[in-house]
């Protein structure tokens, strides 16, 4: 059975696209006056209007003292106060009798960010950085050892701005 | 002392104690530690630290606790704010010289510098810019290490060498703000309790060699124990992290060894994480030991006694449980039993000389009183024409197999397999006492338990249980589960422990009947 429907007629301008088409277009052709604000990553990691905020929690870093030695102490507060129990260690003690870390490693993988490692350290060796490039061909190699993280170069974090400490 | 009561109200709590008490042994009645560094219940009073600061009623200053007796209606404050300065003001004293070491210290966690100072809120001295310093560290003995630099003078080492060991090799050298604690130019600190200044200096200036950088105490757990040196049965501390044995401890008993242990009881335990265990059941099968379930096994020694008579010859290690002794001779209680214990003696005590009752004593087992209340004893010399000949955790050293050849049916229960043990028929896996519950006799006639620090490696499980399950397998008996049954059931049986249960023994231990005399059955 048939079914009757019913054709609305409507005047030529008001189902015309050419209208909204060339407003559209305006609009777009418009952009190109205006400035550029898409940052070309990862040719750029920073532009003058935004940056890696500084209290950024990324990958660790190890501080260094002036030998090139790890400042960590192997005093065990930061596997302790790890929620992701991704801190080993094994603490030794070196020829003149100095306790350092015979084995340090932080497995990234399993890492939250938390920064709590840095809050803890009371030699303030270890850090979380400002720093999230991290792709790895194999997973192990997420697992940093100590040489690899006193190796890391970027900038660490900070926690909390100092002369606003408690975030107010 | 004299038994007569003295009533005190220390921060407004009632107590009665003996007259002769001191105040600081009093409010440890009322429930209150009143902080306290040179004071040791164990050692004789110095009154050097002034921490122990109290405000008794009446007194026109305050008075330090640990020297001052009680008296009948004594008024005594120890957290009142005056109080409370006195304590900041010493914390501030000590915190001019002591570093801030805390990071790589071995007493971090358990020290008292760190707790009253943080309970004080005390972190900081006004005075820090001349502190006093030495060299960083130094030998007083083949275990002792001092850091001198972290000494509070407290004196409690000094005092334990003068007055326990009887050996006074240290002193407090110079005087004032040069003082520091000085060791004998010619002796050094080896005597053989001098362990113990370790455990009794309150900070991390007496460490253990031994100990070091092993392990952070917060990651330990403690368990109670008793040491198997020797047959003075010593209370001890297990301190176990992540399933390994890293040092034992001294734990308090005023009646077997006050607050002490030797430094051969204390450095005794590297046997308990050995590797070499025997880890699942071995069953003789074509020649060889072949790796079992205990279902299996247990019914291999069932048969093994069920197809037996006449003579059964039992030798155990001097460090079985009463429990394992106690089962394994139910087990053999249809056949003649000699039943023999495993002695080692070495000639001469070692004794804690300023304390009565305590030494390193000549048997060098922990449980000889427990073997022979049980009716073993130690005169093994080799094994002929037995049916069965059983060994309950023996290393075999010493022991030749030619005196083990004389039976027909050899079994073997322990936890290392020895090589004159591999023609055994078969093998069952125990556990160290580190991996069990279960009680020792001391040479006192004390019956104390021990409980479990570790797991057991592999299938290993507590002989007595073992043995309950083949009595079980016979029809004999009903199964074991727990030491606490096996207790019980030994102590309704066996005279000597008539009228005692596992759980009434307690920490401290119980004494044997006086009138007991071997096996009544
Ligand atoms: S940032 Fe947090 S989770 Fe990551 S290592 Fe540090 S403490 Fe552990
Ligand atoms: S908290 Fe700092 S000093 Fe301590 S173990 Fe961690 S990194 Fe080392
Ligand atoms: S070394 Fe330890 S026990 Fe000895 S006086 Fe110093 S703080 Fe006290
Ligand atoms: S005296 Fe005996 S029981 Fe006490 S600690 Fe020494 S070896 Fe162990
Ligand atoms: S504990 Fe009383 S003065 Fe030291």
């Amino acid at each position: 059975m048939a079914i009757s429907v019913k054709v609305m007629q409507r005047k030529n301008q008001e189902i015309s696209y050419l209208r909204a088409a060339l407003k559209g277009m305006a609009l777009t052709f418009s952009h190109l006056k205006r400035p550029s604000v898409t940052m070309q990553y990862p040719e750029e990691t920073k532009t003058e209007d935004w940056k890696l905020p500084e209290r950024w929690r990324g990958t660790h870093r190890m501080l260094t003292d002036e030998q090139g030695r790890a400042k960590c102490v192997a005093c065990g507060l930061c596997p302790q106060i790890c929620p992701a129990n991704c801190i080993k260690l094994v603490p030794g003690e070196d020829e003149e009798g100095h306790r350092y870390p015979l084995v340090y490693e932080i497995d990234e993988f399993r890492c939250v960010f938390c920064g709590y490692c840095q809050e803890v350290c009371p030699e303030e060796a270890i850090h979380v950085g400002q720093h999230y490039e991290n792709a790895e061909y194999s997973r192990d190699r997420f697992v940093y050892d100590l040489e690899r993280l006193c190796a890391q170069t970027h900038p660490v974090s900070t926690l909390w701005d100092p002369s606003d400490a408690r975030g107010e | 002392m004299s038994e007569e009561l003295v009533k005190l109200t220390i921060e407004g709590v009632e107590v009665s104690v003996p007259r002769g008490t001191t105040v600081i042994e009093a409010a440890k009645e009322a429930g209150i530690n009143i902080p306290h560094y040179c004071y040791h219940k164990g050692l004789p009073i110095a009154g050097v630290c002034r921490m122990c600061l109290v405000q008794i009623e009446g007194a026109p200053k305050l008075q330090i606790s640990c020297a001052t007796e009680v008296a009948e209606g004594q008024v005594v404050r120890v957290f009142g704010e005056e109080e409370s300065k006195a304590r900041s003001s010493v914390l501030e004293f000590l915190l001019i010289n002591h570093p801030l070491d805390c990071p790589i210290c071995d007493q971090s966690g358990e020290c008292e510098l760190q707790d009253f100072t943080f309970d004080e809120r005390q972190g900081q001295s006004r005075y820090n810019d001349f502190p006093k310093r030495y060299d960083p560290a130094e030998q007083f003995g083949d275990d002792v290490m001092f850091v001198a630099n972290r000494c509070i003078l407290c004196t409690r080492c000094v005092r334990f060498m003068d007055h326990a060991a009887e050996e006074p090799v240290l002193n407090v050298s110079e005087r004032g703000d040069r003082a520091f604690i000085g060791m004998h130019p010619d002796a050094e600190l080896n005597h053989p309790w001098a362990g113990n200044v370790v455990d009794l200096c309150p900070v991390g200036s007496l460490i253990s060699k031994d100990f070091l950088h092993k392990a952070r105490v917060w990651e330990l757990d403690h368990t109670d124990s008793i040491c198997t040196g020797c047959s003075q049965g010593c209370n001890i501390h297990i301190d176990t992290r992540e399933e390994l044995v890293v040092r034992l401890r001294p734990r308090a008993n005023e009646d077997v060894n006050k607050f002490f242990m030797c430094d051969e009881g204390r450095s005794n335990y590297r046997w308990l994480n050995s590797g070499d265990r025997i880890e699942a059941p071995l069953v003789a099968e074509g020649g060889s030991l072949v790796a079992s379930g205990w279902d299996h096994a247990l019914a291999r020694v069932a048969q093994i006694v069920k197809g037996s008579t006449g003579d059964a010859v039992v030798l155990a290690s001097g460090k079985s449980s009463n429990e394992s002794l106690f089962f394994l001779r139910e087990l053999f209680g249809e056949f003649d039993l000699k039943a023999h214990f495993r002695n080692f003696t070495v000639d001469g005590e070692l004794p804690l000389s300023g304390v009565e009752g305590l030494a390193l004593r000549e048997e060098r087992i922990p449980n000889g009183t427990g073997a022979r209340q049980l009716g073993y004893d130690d005169s093994f010399n080799g094994v002929s024409n037995a049916s069965i000949f059983l060994i309950l955790g023996d290393d075999l050293e010493g022991i030749t197999p030619e005196m083990l050849s004389g039976a027909k049916n050899f079994i073997y229960v322990g936890t290392t397999l020895p090589e004159a043990a591999r023609n055994a028929d078969v093998v069952l896996p125990a556990t160290t006492v580190a991996e069990e519950d279960g009680t020792y006799v001391n040479r006192d006639n004390r019956v104390q338990r021990f409980s479990q620090a570790r797991t057991a490696p592999g299938m290993g499980r507590p002989a007595w249980w073992a043995f309950a399950e083949v009595l079980k397998e016979l029809g004999r008996g009903d199964a074991v589960d727990t030491a606490a049954e096996a207790f019980d059931a030994m102590a309704s049986n066996v005279g000597a422990f008539n009228g005692m249960s596992y759980s009434t023994l307690g920490k401290n231990g119980q004494k044997l009947a006086e009138s007991s005399a071997g096996v009544s059955k």
